[in-house]
């Protein structure tokens, strides 16, 4: 198997893996805030903020790896 | 100073993400040229409006009371196929070099970091010079 076969396998597995992550730690994160704002309401704002600043990172980490992908695509040809 | 982490802070860390974009974009300009400062700029701008968004989405489906369906439908238009599909244009057209959009769409993620360890330092010092006051006192 030569570097090209390997890199078309393993490029769009690295993309699923990131998806599935992020999607469960986006999931996880909401989760706990919902819950956090449903125990303390008058902190809602605060937790909002801190679950979008979360999942603004989150989905970053999956862009990134999305990037990666476009660029390792484009060595293939 | 307050530890205020309210939603404000994003609206705070987008107008602040926006001046260094265009210093970052005047500099890139004169030190690395027209694509390349542009491309920077473009990340940077995406970033911004992705964040925007998401927060805007959040805070419009996650309130209480009646949320307005036709707003955050177009809310989820806007940025799940038009941002992310001009991203993803931005992204294959050959024009602008990938890594210097990677570095334009993290620097919002940057200043939030920033941001956030510059006000624990700023209340550390704060805390640890009030408590010194009182012993002293």
């Amino acid at each position: 198997m030569d570097w090209k076969a390997m890199l078309a396998f393993s490029a769009p597995l690295a993309v699923g893996l990131a998806a599935i992550g992020s999607g469960l730690g986006i999931g996880k994160a909401v989760g706990s805030a919902m819950e956090a704002m449903g125990r303390q309401p008058e902190a809602a704002g605060k937790i909002q903020t801190a679950m979008i600043i979360g999942a603004a990172f989150i989905e970053a980490l999956t862009i990134y790896v999305f990037i990666v992908f476009i660029m390792a695509n484009g060595k293939l040809g | 100073m307050e530890n205020k982490l309210g939603l404000d802070f994003i609206a705070r860390s987008i107008k602040t993400t926006s001046i260094v974009l265009v210093i970052v974009l005047s500099f890139g300009l004169m030190y690395l040229g027209v694509y390349p400062a542009l491309a920077l700029f473009s990340g940077g701008v995406w970033g911004v409006l992705n964040l925007m968004f998401l927060s805007i989405l959040v805070q419009q489906t996650i309130k209480p009371g009646e949320i307005n369906k036709a707003k955050v439908a177009l809310l989820l238009m806007v940025k799940f196929p038009l941002l992310y599909a001009a991203g993803y244009a931005l992204l294959v057209i050959d024009v602008f070099d990938q890594l210097f959009l990677v570095a334009g769409f993290s620097l919002v993620l940057v200043i939030i970091v920033l941001k956030v360890v510059g006000r624990a330092m700023f209340l550390d010092q704060k805390k640890s010079d009030t408590n010194r006051l009182q012993e002293a006192g």
